[in-house]
């Protein structure tokens, strides 16, 4: 029964993993910048939401929405400045000018904030909240929310991409960004758009961090960054459902490995990320289009 | 009354390469006008520098009356300068509808009914009506090449710049697309048309412009042109040739086994 449950909570975390990882799946598919200031730019949104509910009281459920609209501005403005003057010097600029950001960002924390660490307070009563089912399972509500969260916003990602003015346009500019313009699209505001979205999910998922446990000024490379890449890598890359698949195969193989051996948590996860590597490069869920 | 599009001693080379030598010409709205040349002449840069793929290094390019020298391809889309590219470039996992839809709403600066309806017209158009929920990836070449130019109509050009649309099709489709694009000219499109295909420009063009090493060798009436003698001599070569420009000029089926008589062409 250990066993069943800890393949529950696996595939509970696997729907935080993919919040982690659908914006930088997002950011590549769309831009081909592999940001690597993701991470830490979640870890921002978290005391980004920290400080609007110790500063204005207000409740937790209203910060969410207010915390997402910031980091969506601060996408699209980090596009079309830093972003894009590092795309239109090539692809790998972006690595090092969001390598830079990300350093910037942490010592930054480290300054304002120390390296204490912070949690987001949701109330004590669904932290600690939990059902059970039969005897020996037992299941956090808090993390059947994050999970549902994940799926929701995976569910409003595929809508918004398949359906929207705006979701054709971002795929279209994916797909051809020279035949785009000449079908009169900006691809620069485009772009724009396109990590204003990222970003609003980066938001969540440094918020859902922070609800689940604490973060600190490291957090964002140490655990988001990394987690989001195995994710990513584990699903398929550009694949948006493959995300919340790669997260759930991270947090099933993470949780088999706690049981095993506590210190196994974080070795189980990477291992499972280097079979894939090596068995199928191009993820569980292989890419639809050619590249 | 002031031209459509005029390119004022417009330069562009590529190290020395050069693409576009102080080239001059203006064109009328609803006009049509053919362009030929040898491979490598700069007909595609030409186009990229109006279409704004291309940075002039010298010149002024102005459109209805507006220099746009310096606006990015975009924006002279949204102007109504229209562009199809000579490999058709559709949005591979869109559906046809989708790519044409993008178009109307970005290009032609439509909102939701209107450009349904403008997405749904340039698919009537060229053709494509039946294939509008197919994915895009799975047309075939002539399909392809339709689509390229309903996503450009779909933008409501005032200019249309057809690069090499009839390459690669069949003498019987080369005819459909004549007739297309005619019907498209015939609602005021002034169309700018690079083709190989010599006998699909004769058939709609009434001037027809010859390129050479980025400078115009000719430049008038298209029968005139092709029997110019510096025309035969850059672009048709030598004897080969011959017989391309009399298949032109007489209007008759080169004689190639598999080819129809096309009793539509004019040279009018």
């Amino acid at each position: 029964m250990a066993w069943v449950n800890a393949i529950i909570q696996g595939i509970l975390t696997g729907g935080l993993y993919a919040l982690f990882a659908c914006g930088l799946s997002l950011m590549f598919g769309v831009m081909k910048v592999v940001n690597l200031a993701h991470g830490d730019l979640a870890v921002v949104a978290g005391y980004i939401g920290v400080g609007i509910i110790a500063s204005t009281h207000m409740p937790f459920l209203w910060s969410v929405p207010v915390v997402v609209v910031i980091m969506a501005a601060l996408g699209y403005a980090l596009q079309r400045t830093m972003l894009q003057t590092a795309l239109s010097r090539g692809e790998l600029t972006t690595l090092i000018v969001t390598f830079g950001l990300s350093i910037v960002i942490e010592n930054g924390l480290l300054q304002f904030f120390t390296a204490n660490t912070r949690g987001i307070g949701v109330g004590s009563s669904l932290v600690s909240s939990s059902f059970k089912i039969g005897s020996q399972i037992q299941i956090g509500w808090l993390l059947v929310v994050v999970f549902a969260l994940a799926l929701v916003v995976l569910l409003s990602l595929q809508y918004f991409l398949s359906a929207s003015k705006y979701g054709r346009l971002i795929r279209a500019v994916a797909d051809d960004r020279e035949a785009a313009q000449l079908s009169g699209a900006d691809y620069r505001h485009v772009f724009g758009i396109a990590a204003a979205v990222a970003f609003g999910t980066v938001a969540l998922a440094g918020v859902a961090y922070g609800m689940t446990t604490v973060i600190q000024p490291t957090t964002g490379t140490d655990t988001i960054l990394l987690f989001a890449f195995a994710a990513v890598v584990i699903g398929g890359l550009g694949s948006l459902w493959g995300t919340l698949l790669g997260g759930i195969v991270l947090g099933v193989a993470q949780q088999i490995g706690a049981q095993i051996n506590i210190s196994y948590e974080v070795l189980a996860g990477y291992v499972v990320f280097l079979a894939v590597l090596v068995l199928r490069p191009q993820g569980l869920t292989a890419r639809r289009s050619q590249s | 009354m002031t031209a459509l599009l005029e390119l004022d001693g417009v330069t562009k080379r590529f190290g020395r390469v050069v693409i576009a030598e102080n080239l001059s010409f203006s064109v009328g709205a609803g006009d049509t006008v053919g362009i030929v040349g040898p491979n490598g002449a700069g007909k595609t840069s030409l186009f990229g520098l109006i279409s704004g793929d291309l940075a002039p290094g010298a010149g002024e390019i102005r459109f209805s009356g507006r220099t746009v020298t310096r606006l990015d391809a975009a924006s002279r889309c949204r102007l109504g300068i229209g562009r199809t590219y000579q490999v058709p470039r559709p949005f591979a996992d869109m559906t046809v509808f989708e790519n044409v839809l993008v178009a109307a709403q970005q290009g032609g600066g439509l909102r939701r009914r209107a450009s349904y309806a403008a997405a749904a017209e340039a698919l009537e158009r060229t053709g494509l009506g039946g294939e509008a929920n197919v994915a895009a990836a799975r047309l075939g070449l002539l399909q392809r090449k339709r689509l390229e130019i309903a996503r450009a109509v779909a933008t409501r050009p005032a200019l249309l710049l057809l690069d090499e649309v009839a390459g690669g099709l069949t003498d019987p489709e080369v005819t459909v697309l004549v007739e297309i694009v005619r019907g498209i000219n015939a609602e005021g499109t002034a169309v700018i048309w690079i083709e190989h295909v010599v006998r699909a420009l004769t058939a709609l063009v009434t001037r027809l412009i010859c390129l050479s090493g980025g400078q115009f060798v000719g430049d008038g009436d298209p029968a005139g042109v092709l029997a110019n003698p510096k025309v035969r001599e850059v672009y048709l070569g030598s004897e080969v040739t011959a017989s391309v420009v009399e298949a032109a000029l007489e209007q008759e089926p080169s004689g190639q086994p598999g080819r129809e008589p096309d009793p539509e062409r004019s040279t009018s």
